[in-house]
């Protein structure tokens, strides 16, 4: 019987969901927050051989205090490589290398395509956003893109203001025509409300799982698109025990995770 | 030869008003000194790339110094947005500067591009994207689809970069500018190998003969450099790996000033203009924050084996 304790928080709920989708023996390429924590959550329950790469040029780094940014000091002593930007966005993630990569976005729509650059018109941005870094050459060549995003109408939309970040960008067969490598493009997107991944034929996000304080209808409003429901759509699985283990006694045990909190995710 | 200079002559000497600069580091390494100098010494017009740019680029937004931002991404990290950079975007303050928006993977391509002589070099990112639709001063230059001539397949062309000068920030380089690098390089190497010149900054100065233990370390050789500058604690508020940790809650004082043009005006005439260099920065810092905060920053020390080059 697996262990479902209660005292979790939401931004919890959607680390253990990333860690979910990581598989044993991945190459990940992680930022801060959420993809570093989903990552060693999966590498401390059921996926001890998936590696951590950071792009500003470091593989398999062993820290001893959690990175507070990609090119964190504590990412250095302990790795097993370190280069730079040509070495881990050009060799190993243009190189085909890389399985899961991990993205987050200021608002994200209904094909996964993601917006960083500019809310608003792009020449005069109600709101200017930091640029793509490495989130546009990570939607382009992971084999797998999981994309954390809010769930309310204003972080979701139908068409983002910019395609920074490709996921299908206008639907079938988009990412194909560009040239972009096969089987690559966004697996699923995690909010602070449900799990949506990508129906196969028309590339849209549909609900596949709800979390355990919300329901369809209470998702399907958030969502501002027609959002389709799964068949078999059922609530999310809360964390387990193991996985609370392993982000609370050896990620973070000062919980910064509860920014997150302030940030909207509840 | 020496090519030993103070950061302040070094700028005088190889930095000019419109000239294109790479500026290194991504959180490890940014040359913090040089960056204040050529605020203090009001250098206008420039254009300026590297790969994730944050704090360091941010100021020479805020102090005007910039025209042009060959770009991917900048923040101030943990502490969200760049304040100087939305000001200037949003607003025009101190005015607005022109963009041309790559990612981390074109970029450094286009970077190594230019230290190898190539023209032009493929990448497989950016394409369908509004990245495309986004051209401002290289035009049509920005890049080029082509028909691959092997395959017929959709290929993007990015150009190659060669900039006026690279400023960088490493741990250790001889007078004559061997420089030697360890740890997160970001796109430091290869901005510093694309640029017709190159203005080393370090932790210290060493022998030709230490250079000579450990040769595999050195990213930039001596004759691309023309000037070679040594300062300590030089990459401050970021961090040098073996010498002192990123200052995070100096990050968070810069953030709180760049709130605001007033804060920021304030910040840099305490650290930057109220300062005549480095060395009296650092000890303003002390001064301020006082020697424990200071220590508190300096790398415990956690050597490698020594390695062996011999025959």
């Amino acid at each position: 019987m697996v262990e479902h304790p209660d005292d979790y928080i939401k931004p919890e709920l959607m680390a253990c969901c990333g860690a979910r989708e990581i598989g044993d023996g991945d190459i990940v390429i992680v930022g801060t927050g959420f993809p570093t924590m989903s990552a060693n959550i999966a590498k401390y329950t059921h996926a001890p051989g998936a590696t951590m790469l950071q792009e500003s040029g470091v593989y398999d780094a062993r820290p001893t205090r959690p990175a507070l940014s990609v090119g964190d000091p504590c990412l250095n002593p302990g790795a097993a490589m370190i280069g730079g930007l040509v070495e881990v966005m050009g060799m190993f993630l243009q190189g085909g290398w890389i399985d899961v990569g991990f993205l987050s976005g200021s608002q994200v729509d209904k094909f996964g395509n993601i917006n960083t650059t500019a809310i608003g018109d792009y020449d005069r941005p109600k709101s200017r956003l930091p640029g793509s870094g490495g989130a546009n050459p990570i939607g382009s060549l992971a084999k797998h893109v999981l994309i954390i995003a809010l769930h309310d109408r204003r972080s979701l939309a139908e068409r983002v203001d910019f395609i920074t970040t490709p996921g299908y960008l206008d639907g079938p067969g988009a990412r194909e025509k560009w040239g972009l490598p096969r089987g690559t493009g966004p697996k699923v997107i995690i909010t602070n409300k449900a799990v949506m991944r990508f129906d196969e034929s028309t590339k849209e996000a549909y609900l596949a799982s709800y979390h355990p304080d919300t329901s369809v209808d209470e998702v399907v409003q958030l969502t501002p698109w027609k959002l389709n429901v799964a068949d078999d759509v059922r609530e999310t699985e809360p964390p387990r025990a193991e996985e609370l283990t392993a982000l609370r006694e050896v990620l973070d045990p000062f919980r910064m995770i509860k920014i997150y909190e302030k940030r909207g995710y509840v | 030869m020496s090519k030993v200079m103070s950061t302040s002559e070094a700028v005088r000497r190889f930095v000019n008003d419109g000239d294109f600069l790479f500026i290194g580091g991504y959180v490890c390494r940014p040359p913090f000194a040089a960056v204040h100098e050529i605020i203090r010494q009001k250098k206008r017009e420039l254009t300026v790339t590297r790969s994730n740019a944050a704090d360091d680029f941010d100021m020479l937004i805020g102090a005007g110094c910039v025209k042009r931002f060959i770009a991917t991404f900048i923040s101030l990290g943990l502490y969200g947005l760049a304040r100087c950079y939305r000001r200037s975007i949003e607003k025009g303050i101190p005015h607005k500067i022109e963009l041309e928006e790559y990612t981390n993977l074109s970029l450094p391509l286009m970077l190594m591009a230019g230290a190898m002589g190539m023209p032009f070099v493929p990448v497989k990112d950016m394409v369908g994207t509004d990245l495309m639709k986004a051209k401002a001063f290289m035009g049509e230059n920005k890049y080029r689809m082509i028909d691959s001539p092997f395959d017929g397949s959709p290929v993007m062309l990015v150009p190659a970069l060669n900039p006026d000068v690279a400023i960088i920030h490493v741990q250790q380089a001889d007078e004559d500018g061997n420089a030697q690098m360890w740890g997160i390089g970001g796109d430091c190497k290869w901005g510093a190998n694309a640029a017709k010149k190159v203005i080393v900054s370090c932790e210290r100065i060493v022998s030709r003969e230490t250079i000579g233990k450990d040769p595999s370390r050195t990213i930039v050789p001596a004759f691309k450099v023309v000037a070679v500058t040594e300062e300590p604690f030089g990459a401050h508020p970021g961090y040098t790996p073996g010498f002192y940790d990123v200052d995070f809650s100096f990050g968070y004082t810069y953030q709180q000033a760049s709130n605001t043009e007033e804060g920021f005006q304030a910040f840099l005439d305490e650290w930057i203009f109220g300062v005549k260099d480095r060395a009296e920065y650092t000890h303003k810092y002390i001064q301020k924050f006082g020697y424990p905060q200071f220590k508190k920053l300096q790398a415990k020390f956690d050597y490698s084996y020594p390695v062996s080059y011999a025959f």
